[in-house]
């Protein structure tokens, strides 16, 4: 089949959509009724409870934990309060992260050219790793929140060392994770591990799209300069 | 440009260009209700971006851009669930029949062999057969001149060879 061949039988379809697509199923009058088209209504119900459960408890922890300091704090336990802090003040740096990514991935030009705004698309949804990296390293807190200062006084050795051993090995993994959660490890199978998943497959495709553009401009570049 | 004005506006660019939504809905969707909706969402956004349409570019050119855009990521969003349905169900429609005419046999392959393409070599091959010049068809995707001859010949060249091998 040559070109010409080709073109002419894609023009076919002309006629054909215009017969099989029933075009009061799309009404126009319809859409220009819609004032704002709103962030909100556009996230899937599972999304807009994460971040209300995650609103609600940086709150409450938040009301909670500046009571504790404002009228609490001689009789509070250090150790809980510093470690309930870590993991309010983390949970809340992630959820403006997210959220603020959120709301700039809505805000994309939609009407730029298709590499510009599919490459910003998929690496703006590629940087809400950024939120799974800062709730890892909440990690280490969850070993200290229960500790408290009769320990130092009355343990021994092998309960140190297995405490210790159990937030140093939290230390580590938080560091690691938050150091190597990163677009360029995205063929290590730990990573495929962690992000395997129906929540995590819109940011597996704006992987494999970023890849794609890659591969599109790699494609092009051999020839380009060969010709140069 | 009063309310008014902007829907009657909308209207008639949808009225003249519907063409443009349906055949980038086709390519992308092989699913009815998705394609639906697909279409859908991407008036919507015509409608959000209308504001922001300036003379300085093709009302064409600024529809495939939107459309394009709207199709790619909503082809992301549904790629999962498009994998399973078209794995046995549409596939097997794309198969020419017996009771269709060879022209209808022919289409469906080329609609099928464009399906198979990745998203950009998939918006790339579209343009290419809708005649559009290589100009524009950068200023669509952004991306040079030149660069857009080169990768137009490597597509051809992909759909021609999937058309020989089934006939041989």
């Amino acid at each position: 089949m040559n070109e010409q061949e080709l073109k002419k039988l894609w023009q076919t379809t002309n006629q054909k959509l215009e017969k099989t697509l029933a075009a009061d199923r799309i009404n126009s009058n319809e859409i220009s009724q819609l004032k704002v088209y709103h962030f909100i209504s556009s996230m899937k119900p599972i999304k807009l409870f994460t971040l209300f459960a995650g609103i609600i408890w940086v709150g409450l922890g938040a009301i909670f934990l500046s009571h504790k300091y404002l009228y609490a704090f001689s009789e509070s336990n250090k150790f809980f309060l510093f470690s309930a802090t870590v993991q309010v003040g983390l949970t809340a740096v992630a959820l403006f992260v997210y959220l603020f990514q959120l709301i700039t991935i809505y805000q994309v030009d939609i009407t730029d050219t298709i590499f510009k705004t599919q490459k910003k698309l998929a690496q703006l949804k590629i940087s809400t790793l950024w939120v799974t990296r800062v709730l890892f390293l909440q990690l280490p807190v969850w070993t200290t929140f229960w500790w408290n200062e009769a320990m130092f006084r009355e343990w021994n050795v092998v309960q140190w060392l297995i405490t210790g051993s159990l937030t140093l090995t939290f230390v580590f993994a938080a560091a690691w994770l938050f150091i190597n959660i990163k677009f360029e490890n995205r063929d290590k199978k730990w990573f495929r591990i962690i992000f395997d998943g129906k929540e995590w497959t819109p940011l597996m495709r704006s992987v494999e799209l970023l890849e794609q553009l890659d591969e599109f401009v790699a494609e092009i570049k051999p020839e380009t300069n060969a010709s140069t | 440009m009063n309310q008014k004005e902007q829907r009657e506006y909308f209207r008639d660019i949808i009225e003249q260009h519907k063409g443009i939504l349906f055949k980038v809905a086709r390519a992308y969707c092989l699913n009815e209700d998705d394609r639906q909706d697909l279409i859908q969402e991407m008036m919507i956004q015509i409608w959000q971006s209308i504001n922001r349409f300036n003379n300085q570019i093709k009302i064409s050119t600024w529809l495939y851009r939107i459309s394009l855009n709207v199709a790619i990521s909503f082809y992301r969003k549904n790629m999962a669930r498009a994998n399973k349905n078209t794995m046995l169900n549409e596939q097997t429609e794309q198969i020419p029949t017996d009771d269709k005419t060879e022209e209808d046999q022919q289409l469906n392959l080329l609609e099928h062999f464009i399906s198979e393409l990745k998203e950009f070599d998939k918006a790339l091959m579209i343009l290419y057969l809708e005649d559009k010049s290589h100009a524009e068809i950068a200023e669509i995707l952004g991306m040079t001149v030149s660069n857009v001859g080169t990768k137009i010949g490597r597509i051809k060249d992909k759909i021609k060879t999937r058309f020989s091998q089934l006939k041989s």
